[in-house]
């Protein structure tokens, strides 16, 4: 299902820069041109530019634009520090945040007609996850050394049989349902907006489902960072 | 955000994904299942791989259902 209007695309058209017709292109400019990869790249510079203009100059006394950040940061932290702890946060804080404001932006921009959300490929949800997935494990292996395999042997050793399967398993489960969920909500907002703007545009049909899409977009993006947190916690912790 | 709220958010993290979850582990055990008969032994243990690994998904689903329970009553 193709979006309405993409202005990105149209602009890149008009460039001479090749725009595959499906969602997917074939060759390697007509991948780097699919409309989830731009608008990808639009997030970044608009998470960048707001960043940089509402920042700029630090002052003591905050302003408007140094306040919004500073609650938003922090009251992110603080939830961090109450889950995962101070030391963890330091390392992670970084990752994690710039994943919540990417993907909350990323879904949000999806409901201004003439943009699409990047999150609404399968493509960028996996990518997300599966960085979310390898640092896991490596704070894992960091924290507890070879020891870390207890976490995949159950609780005794007569049923390693039976329990390293599963535990394996729900391990890999992880990276199917924290992709798909994401990728699933967008995707089907997205989609419902065009459908809807296509049969009754003119009567105002999405205007329900954008209030939900808000909901939605918000609630997505913190159930990501929510479940990044409780994976990397549970990683860290000891082995029963 | 008044404290309300917040819980709120928490549990619809902590327990909004219980279904997807689930899912997804049974969706892999039979895939993987499938995969060994089909693939790797070329469909001459055709059915037995499939349950075994569908029954493996479903066990790994209820242990993920476990695991969601026990952190959020964790210390």
């Amino acid at each position: 299902m193709e979006h309405p209007i993409l202005f990105i695309s149209i602009i890149l058209e008009k460039l001479g820069l090749p725009i595959p017709h499906g969602p997917v292109g074939h060759g390697f400019l007509e991948q780097i041109c699919a409309p989830y990869m731009t608008y990808t790249w639009f997030t970044m510079i608009f998470l960048v530019v707001v960043g940089k203009m509402t920042l700029g100059n630090l002052e003591m006394v905050p302003g408007k634009g140094q306040n919004f950040w500073e609650i938003l940061i922090g009251g992110m932290e603080d939830f961090f520090v109450e889950n995962m702890g101070r030391e963890l946060t330091d390392k992670l804080f970084p990752m994690i945040a710039t994943f919540a404001l990417y993907i909350a932006v990323a879904n949000l921009i999806g409901l201004i007609p003439g943009f699409m959300s990047p999150t609404s490929s399968i493509n960028t949800t996996l990518a997300l996850t599966i960085i979310v997935w390898v640092t896991h494990h490596v704070i894992g292996l960091r924290a507890n050394g070879i020891g870390y395999i207890k976490h995949f042997l159950g609780p005794m050793p007569i049923l390693i049989p039976l329990m390293l399967p599963i535990e394996l398993i729900s391990n890999f489960a992880r990276l199917l349902s924290l992709s798909i969920r994401l990728f699933g909500n967008i995707m089907a907002k997205e989609t419902l907006l065009g459908i809807l703007f296509m049969l009754a545009g003119a009567f105002f049909a999405p205007l329900p489902i954008m209030i939900l899409g808000v909901l939605v977009s918000l609630v997505q993006a913190m159930v990501f960072v929510l479940l990044t947190v409780v994976y990397i916690t549970q990683a860290n912790e000891h082995a029963h | 955000m008044s404290k309300l709220s917040k819980e709120m958010i928490h549990l619809l993290g902590n327990y909004g994904h219980i279904g997807f979850t689930f899912v997804a582990a049974i969706f892999i055990g039979m895939g993987l299942g499938i995969y060994l008969d089909q693939k790797v032994f070329d469909g001459r243990t055709a059915p037995w791989f499939t349950f075994i690994g569908l029954a493996f998904g479903i066990a790994a689903g209820f242990k993920s259902l476990y695991d969601i329970v026990k952190y959020q009553n964790r210390d």
